[in-house]
């Protein structure tokens, strides 16, 4: 008979047996059957390293503790997590993680949220024995215009240093001086330059990176805590609305394997401040010249007025973040109730988007042999966490080419024949060269080959999706001879009235020069925003919105996965503006009758099945041609 | 038994650092020798003469030889001349004396695992050491035994001098490969050894200065000689480095299984001063204590260890009847505080907090609980570091502890150090 292979092992922890894959660090397959042994240095995203020495269990014919968090498990392992020696042990190495740090928990922004404080109360002794004076070190150190150290909090867990150098592969924080006087600290002091230092406040275990905008802002229980994606780029990393009294203090990471891998961007986790609102205004209108507050029926009944009489000559733009919810029903308005054609969420002209863009999905660049970055770090500054997902494939082994939008005949030639997946990411300005790439490599290499273009926006990707385009429909169809302008067109194009709609001033609508023209000669310019703009100025209507943070709905990151962001910050006397959308429809003779959010969302997938998707939190699928 | 001059035999000779000199003693046969073997019968050859690595953990050479995975090239030697443990300088003296004899053992060991390219990380401070290598190297480069077909024999070896930057830690085998490889100096997680994944990520043995001094002489005399030399498990000679309160300190080339009492009393000439041997440590800094009653041990890994210490590095520190033993310690401490590389937390803090204890006990202040605080202190270090070097800040005190346990009570109920007082009584 032949023997089974198996790569499994099978152990005990503290008398319970448990099966793992082979590779399997204690830690972690003692927390598959639940138990948990205290960590600091050990990070799932990161290689051991062993040096905070907390999580040492006693393993069965091992002479010394082992460390959970580096020792990785044997067939017949049995491995004490709770034994006399290792409850003292405990004990003994929180001791010395104190005596020299602060215990200033009371003024710390981590006190509450911070392993060494939760581990020294589970674990630790009630009091030190130490009687000297601490070893003293600078406080509030600004390491950068973003974050401040604390080097007495410091325990030298070496997380921060190993992000640095393991997962943005920036090697600027590094370790100086040795012993009880090792610091953190950049090079010659110079300020932090990362776009990811938000990263390292979040993976400290105490309190000695913190982010300066938070800094003394709350206490974790004070927090309101929503989970939503964020609002920077059209990544979609997801999020953790942090809010106090209403009042948002910080966004942080929220796992997903698929989109950020646990990491966000500087720039979009500190891009809150952008969605707080300021004051609590009223829908106005322009009378005389003048802005004047009225109700939110007497503002619609103004814009209905107007749009009524433009009819198929109104434009209507709609922010690439605003929800795939509002977005549908903002279409129909101009689609089906106004049959006007003039849509879109655009800034610029591009190529065309089609179904093609997102062949390729974040993860699976760990997957490839060979990624293009055609537009080189044009493409990171898009969406910084792929910087992150493209370091980490590179580690796995991945070639990563960057070259100029331009370079496709290099980027070409970079790529040998007998690759077997090949990836393309490039922004949606060097769309076609991105095609003219793909095209090329597909003759010349004998894989495969995809593309992932970097859409704008949280919601660029839904915005296509749902047609909000002046050539497209959902799905990409063609409107057969119904075809508007596009934004670009507008100008000149003898519009009677604009409605602009934004979610998020991070991707609002910035009128050009030639627009900047134009706009005072529109009969009508409603402006549905949820903070005041320059572009206030202009407008005739201003329907006061909620913001991004705001609102239940779901958005489509660039490789199509629909997510869904929820209310952060709650605005009630704000009119929800999926409900002024339906009140200007059925004003103009529509009859729609939604009462919340998911219906709305019901409606999408009917209509759109691809949409399906965002009861799994998957991804689009318009095709299953590569 | 007794002294047996075998790495130091030609030390007389004038001029034995210049090649054409150490040739004439028979230098260089020893490696022309093991050039006409496979190198699989070299590393065999070291198995059987049961030589054990002279840089302080006595482990077989040849064992460790034969770790390296088989068809992984390149591989790595580093011969460990960071000679940073207080106590021994015997390195220095082989490296002073017969460069040369260092270089032949570097050049066998490397053929003997297939290595092309060797390393000398020597220790920062040794610079007349460091010129006698560079000289040495030189010369051997110049006559073909070094270089791209080494003595038309088809094989290719190089050796790199690296000077370390004084750091204590880089004794410590993965410190010394990180900090060769440019980085800080620090240890390195073990699994993978060395053996399989050292410097540069290759495979890598790191052998000690005087290990390497003993392999053209195994290879000349043969394995059975050498095995006919010291004890059963201790095969060959040992340079001891003896200091402190003895009338001739020194080097001295031994006999492993020598008695340790004829290498203090008889070669040593006895304490000095006429006074009474109260302690002594052998290895280093790091070991711990032993007292009179142990004087007939043997100048061997095994014996010593039996004793309750370490031969470790080959250190002898001897101390007289008025040495201060809870001073001793404290020196130690504060050697190994300022030494730890802070990488981990026992090691760090531990040896931070018992340094500033032992600070208490020599000022007067120390407290009636101090004594169990440091052997608890150390408990939770040993065994519990990162790397030896915590463990190893704790056995000395720890050993003190408990042979002199009296003398940190009179440094508390005194509140001082009776010796000091005594002292500044009699110059007073």
């Amino acid at each position: 008979m032949a023997t089974v292979q198996t790569d499994q092992v099978t152990l005990t922890v503290n008398g319970q047996s448990v099966t793992v894959p082979k590779g399997t660090l204690i830690l972690d397959a003692a927390k598959k059957v639940g138990i948990d042994i205290p960590i600091f240095c050990s990070h799932p995203k990161m290689a051991p390293v062993a040096v905070c020495r907390m999580c040492l269990v006693e393993v069965e014919k091992m002479p010394k503790l082992q460390p959970a968090c580096a020792v990785y498990v044997a067939e017949g392992m049995v491995v004490k997590t709770t034994t006399e020696q290792v409850n003292k042990y405990q004990k003994g190495v929180l001791e010395f993680l104190l005596i020299n740090h602060p215990l200033d928990c009371p003024i710390c922004d981590k006190g509450g949220e911070c392993p060494l404080q939760d581990q020294t109360y589970q674990y630790g002794p009630g009091a030190s024995r130490y009687q000297f004076d601490k070893a003293h070190f600078d406080k509030s150190v600004p390491l950068s215009d973003k974050i401040v150290l604390d080097r007495e909090r410091c325990i030298l867990c070496w997380r921060c240093t190993r992000f640095s150098e393991e997962i943005s592969g920036e090697r600027e924080l590094a370790l100086i001086q040795r012993g009880v006087h090792t610091i953190i600290g950049t090079f010659n002091d110079e300020p932090a330059q990362s776009a990811y230092q938000g990263n390292w406040t979040e993976i400290c275990p105490v309190g000695a990176l913190t982010s300066r905008q938070y800094r003394f802002i709350s206490r974790p229980w004070d927090l309101d805590r929503t989970p939503s994606v964020c609002p920077g780029c059209s990544m979609g990393c997801n999020i953790q609305i942090d809010a106090r009294n209403n009042k948002i203090g910080r966004f942080q990471s929220r796992e997903n394997v698929a989109v950020d891998d646990s990491w966000l961007c500087d720039f979009g986790r500190y891009s809150f401040p952008n969605f707080q609102r300021q004051s609590q205004e009223r829908p106005r209108i322009r009378r005389g010249g003048r802005l004047e507050d009225v109700s939110y029926d007497e503002a619609i009944a103004f814009t209905v007025d107007g749009l009524k009489r433009a009819g198929g000559q109104a434009a209507g733009w709609a922010s690439p973040a605003d929800t795939n919810e509002e977005l549908l029903l903002f279409r129909r308005l101009f689609r089906d109730v106004l049959r006007s054609p003039h849509l879109d969420h655009r800034s610029a002209t591009v190529v065309d988007a089609e179904p093609g863009d997102m062949t390729l999905s974040i993860a699976d660049i760990e997957r490839l042999e060979h990624v293009v970055l055609l537009g080189g770090q044009e493409v990171i500054d898009a969406a910084p966490v792929l910087h992150l997902r493209l370091f980490k494939s590179q580690r796995k082994g991945v070639t990563v080419l960057k070259v100029g939008a331009g370079q496709v005949a290099e980027a070409v030639a970079g790529v040998s024949p007998d690759c077997t997946a090949v990836g393309i990411l490039a922004t949606e300005a060097n769309k076609a060269a991105a095609v003219d790439l793909q095209t090329k490599l597909q003759r010349k290499i004998k894989g495969s080959v995809r593309r992932l273009i970097v859409t704008t926006g949280p919601n660029g990707r839904g915005a296509k999706d749902l047609g909000i385009l002046p050539h497209l429909g959902p799905g990409y169809v063609a409107l057969n001879g119904q075809a508007g302008t596009g934004r670009t067109e507008w100008p000149g194009a003898g519009l009677r009235a604009l409605y602009v709609h934004e979610s998020s001033p991070l991707h609002g609508f910035t009128p050009t020069d030639a627009e900047s023209m134009w706009l005072p000669t529109v009969p009508l310019l409603v402006f549905h925003r949820f903070k005041p703009s320059p572009l206030d100025e202009m407008a005739h209507v201003i329907l006061p919105g909620h913001a991004f943070t705001e609102k239940d709905g779901t958005v489509t990151n660039m490789e199509g996965r629909v997510q869904r962001i929820r209310k952060g910050i709650d605005a009630a006397w704000v009119r929800e503006d999926w409900l002024v959308f339906q009140e200007i429809a059925n004003q103009l003779g529509a009859s729609w009758s939604y009462e919340s959010v998911g219906q709305i969302t019901s409606d999408l997938v009917r209509g759109l099945p691809p949409y399906m998707a965002v009861n799994q939190e998957a991804r689009v699928l318009w095709s299953e041609r590569p | 038994m007794g002294i047996k001059p075998l790495l130091t035999k030609d030390f007389a000779t004038e001029n034995l650092k210049q090649l054409a000199v150490y040739e004439k003693t028979g230098g260089y046969t020893g490696f022309k020798k093991a050039l006409e073997m496979q190198p699989d019968a070299l590393v065999d050859l070291v198995k059987a003469s049961g030589l054990r690595g002279r840089g302080g953990a006595g482990f077989p050479t040849g064992n460790k030889w034969s770790f390296l995975p088989k068809g992984m090239y390149p591989r790595y030697l580093v011969c460990n001349a960071d000679e940073s443990e207080p106590g021994c300088f015997k390195d220095r003296y082989l490296m002073e004396n017969s460069p040369h004899q260092v270089l032949e053992g570097i050049l066998i060991a490397s053929y003997a695992i297939g290595c092309n390219l060797a390393f000398i990380y020597i220790r920062g401070e040794y610079l007349p050491q460091t010129e006698a290598l560079e000289a040495a190297i030189d010369e051997a480069r110049q006559a073909g035994y070094l270089g791209k077909n080494v003595l038309g024999k088809g094989y290719d070896l190089d050796v790199i001098l690296h000077r370390g930057a004084g750091a204590y830690i880089c004794g410590e085998e993965t410190a010394m490969l990180t900090s060769l490889e440019g980085y800080r100096g620090e240890p390195r997680l073990k699994p993978p050894f060395p053996a399989v994944k050292g410097l540069y990520g290759k495979p890598t043995v790191v052998n000690n200065v005087e290990t390497v001094c003993n392999l053209p002489h195994i290879v000349l005399n043969g394995a059975d000689w050498f095995k006919a030399i010291g004890t059963p498990t201790g095969s060959g000679t040992r340079l001891w480095c003896m200091s402190g309160h003895v009338n001739r300190p020194g080097n001295y080339e031994m006999e492993n299984g020598t008695p340790i009492r004829e290498l203090i009393e008889e070669h040593g000439g006895g304490v000095w001063k006429n006074r009474k041997l109260k302690a002594f440590q052998p290895g280093g800094a790091s070991m711990m204590v032993l007292l009179p009653e142990h004087l007939d041990v043997g100048l061997d890994f095994d014996a010593i260890a039996k004793a309750g210490s370490l031969a470790g590095a080959g250190a002898m520190v001897v101390m007289d009847e008025t040495t201060c033993m809870v001073d001793a310690a404290r020196r130690y401490v504060k050697f190994f505080e300022h030494e730890s590389c802070g990488k981990c937390t026992p090691c760090r803090e531990g040896t931070y907090w018992m340094a500033n204890i032992f600070d208490r006990f020599e000022g007067g202040e120390a407290k009636v609980g101090d004594i169990d605080l440091l052997l608890d202190i150390g408990y939770n270090i040993d065994g519990r570091s990162f790397c030896p070097l915590g463990d190893a800040s704790t056995w000395f005190p720890r050993s003190v502890i408990k042979f002199f346990r009296d003398e940190f009570q009179e440094h508390i109920s005194e509140k001082g150090c009776p010796f000091k007082k005594s002292v500044q009584e009699a110059v007073a």
